[in-house]
């Protein structure tokens, strides 16, 4: 039997009569690298402030390692290390007292040092008052925060805004690092890049429910193949109009196509103009998160 | 617990020093100018007898009365001004500046939050007072009264520490404000106006006969300015009335915190309704 690290179940909030999730079904397992995809305003800190019990759903179940959220918050936050996505903090600390006071209120305290490590691993000056940080220093401050209890569970609500391509790699292997340890993380994140990169799962959220969640791999080749055909007779320019099949582009040699379905007889149809060469170029997951939100809202399959 | 109290008194301390020092100026100066003043204060009475200083509690023909008028007639308004400002930051500042969906995301009972940080109001109100008290007290020592007074420098050092019940109370219905309505702008209006009112109407209310069956509506009502206090002491039964408010608002404040949503900034009432 799966164990879930996260599970909802038909979780909905609403901000009086203004949708904020609705019937979010949502399972993360164990030992995931989950990312959450969604644009601004999609429920994607909806969802995770949920999760960590700040707010309270209309409607629905969340449970975190088999235990409800909010019933059981205590018990379960002592097992998450959670990143805001609006961070603020105490700016007249430093951010070494910070991050001592922070360990202070945590339990299951198990390396009172490790917030030096990361500190240093990212490059953050603990002896400056955080007031004078920057935007990226203050985002390392609540990263600090997050991993410094090596928790079982990470939520991370846009880890890496903010931060120099530097740091974000950092970032990035201290994710994969947690999850080596035998962390689930479940984060939220924009740079599509760097989900596909470090996440093998990912769900996609849209006007506050989720319409995608899978396996990376099986998203950017199941959603819809992109073929390159080149061909000894160019066909008419009306050739690959059909359902399921998008011509993206066209040159003396060929056509590139975006197949959604009915490859069979696309494939017939194609022969018939024979086929020199036929090459099947990845699709990134950014181009499936287009094509989800941007043509059609994504129901650009038909 | 502790770590979060003490936690929550470290962020406190400059602001117990600095309002305590400065508050403290009061008494010191007024205490202290006494002496050069008294036979003009005594010439005064008859301007002092008009309704608007009396309305202010301001009866300042005699020493005793003077201290009242000054030290503990101002004294606790200001202090209560001071308890809005902080207990209002508390909850419903920190939840609008987004440093308490940190400190809710730890393992900590949301009682426990609210707990300690009422414990911390309640001995950040007592450090002022006691820096207050002893600045009114040193100061009477430190002067030689031109007149007899029954009054001893520990009964104002004491009767500066008897404005404590009435500042919690202020503190915790302020408190409440603040796990219960949308903002911290909206709760430091309403707790504002329930101090002005609070303070006018007390004072109101022992000047019109008619306005006496009201009287108890007001939280200044269990909190005596007077040189009689001075002397003698505040009423138990008015010190117990203005803890049990403040024991009833912090009750309310656990249940409306523990219920609340946090960073969204929203009535009780206007819980979320799924409308598909």
């Amino acid at each position: 039997m799966t164990e879930y690290a996260i599970e909802t179940k038909k979780l909905s909030l609403y901000y009086g009569r203004h949708r904020g999730i609705l019937d979010v079904d949502l399972c993360v397992e164990k030992g995931d690298i989950f990312g959450f995809l969604g644009p601004n305003g999609a429920g994607k800190t909806t969802t995770q402030r949920v999760l960590m019990d700040i707010i309270r759903p209309t409607a629905g179940e969340a449970s975190i390692f088999g235990k409800d959220s909010h019933k059981d918050g205590v018990t379960v936050r002592e097992r998450i290390g959670y990143l805001p996505g609006e961070l603020s903090l105490y700016d007249n600390m430093t951010a070494r007292r910070f991050f001592k006071m922070y360990y202070s209120l945590q339990r299951n305290n198990t390396d009172p040092g490790y917030w030096k490590k990361l500190a240093n691993r990212l490059g953050l000056d603990t002896s400056r008052k955080i007031r004078q940080c920057s935007s990226g220093n203050k985002q390392k401050v609540g990263i600090v925060a997050a991993f410094m209890n090596k928790p079982d569970l990470l939520i991370l609500d846009e880890p890496t805004s903010g931060l120099d391509p530097l740091v974000k790699q950092t970032v990035m292997e201290l994710l994969r690092e947690a999850n080596q340890a035998g962390a689930t993380v479940f984060f939220s994140s924009h740079i599509l890049s760097e989900v596909q990169a470090v996440c093998n799962r990912v769900a996609i959220i849209r006007d506050g429910q989720l319409v995608a969640t899978e396996r990376v791999e099986d998203l950017t080749t199941q959603h819809f193949k992109r073929i390159r055909f080149n061909f000894a007779n160019t066909p008419p320019p009306d050739a690959f109009t059909r359902e399921g099949v998008v011509e993206t582009s066209r040159d003396d040699a060929g056509v590139t196509l975006e197949v959604y379905s009915h490859l069979d007889q696309l494939m017939e149809k194609a022969t018939s103009f024979g086929i020199t060469d036929i090459e099947t170029i990845p699709v990134s997951l950014e181009e499936i998160f287009l094509a989800y939100y941007g043509k059609g809202n994504g129901d650009n399959n038909a | 617990m502790l770590r979060l109290l003490l936690q929550e008194l470290r962020f406190r301390i400059t602001g117990i020093i600095g309002w305590g020092i400065g508050l403290s100026m009061f008494p010191v100066i007024y205490v202290g100018m006494y002496p050069s003043f008294a036979e003009e204060m005594a010439g005064f009475q008859d301007l002092l007898d008009m309704a608007i200083y009396q309305a202010m509690g301001i009866t300042m023909g005699s020493f005793e009365g003077f201290i009242a008028s000054t030290v503990t007639n101002l004294v606790p308004v200001i202090l209560c001004i001071y308890a809005v400002i902080n207990a209002t930051g508390t909850l419903a500042g920190e939840e609008d500046d987004g440093r308490l969906e940190l400190i809710v995301s730890l393992p900590i009972p949301r009682w426990q939050i609210v707990a300690v940080k009422a414990v911390a109001l309640g001995i950040s109100l007592l450090g002022i007072l006691l820096i207050v008290a002893s600045g009114a007290a040193l100061t009477m020592e430190a002067i030689t009264l031109p007149i007899e007074t029954n009054v001893t420098s520990m009964d104002v050092f004491v009767s500066v520490l008897a404005a404590w019940p009435l500042a919690m109370a202020v503190g915790m219905i302020s408190f409440f404000l603040g796990a219960f309505s949308p903002n911290r702008r909206i709760a430091s209006v309403i707790a504002t106006v329930v101090v002005l009112v609070s303070y006018l109407g007390s004072n109101l209310t022992g000047l019109i006969a008619s306005l006496e069956n009201i009287e108890h509506f007001f939280l200044f009502h269990y909190y005596e300015a007077t040189a009689e206090a001075l002397e003698v002491g505040q009423q138990t039964g008015n010190t117990a009335a203005l803890l049990l408010i403040a024991l009833v608002a912090f009750g309310l404040t656990l249940i409306f915190f523990q219920r609340r949503n946090i960073t969204v900034g929203a009535w009780p009432w206007q819980r979320g309704v799924i409308s598909r």
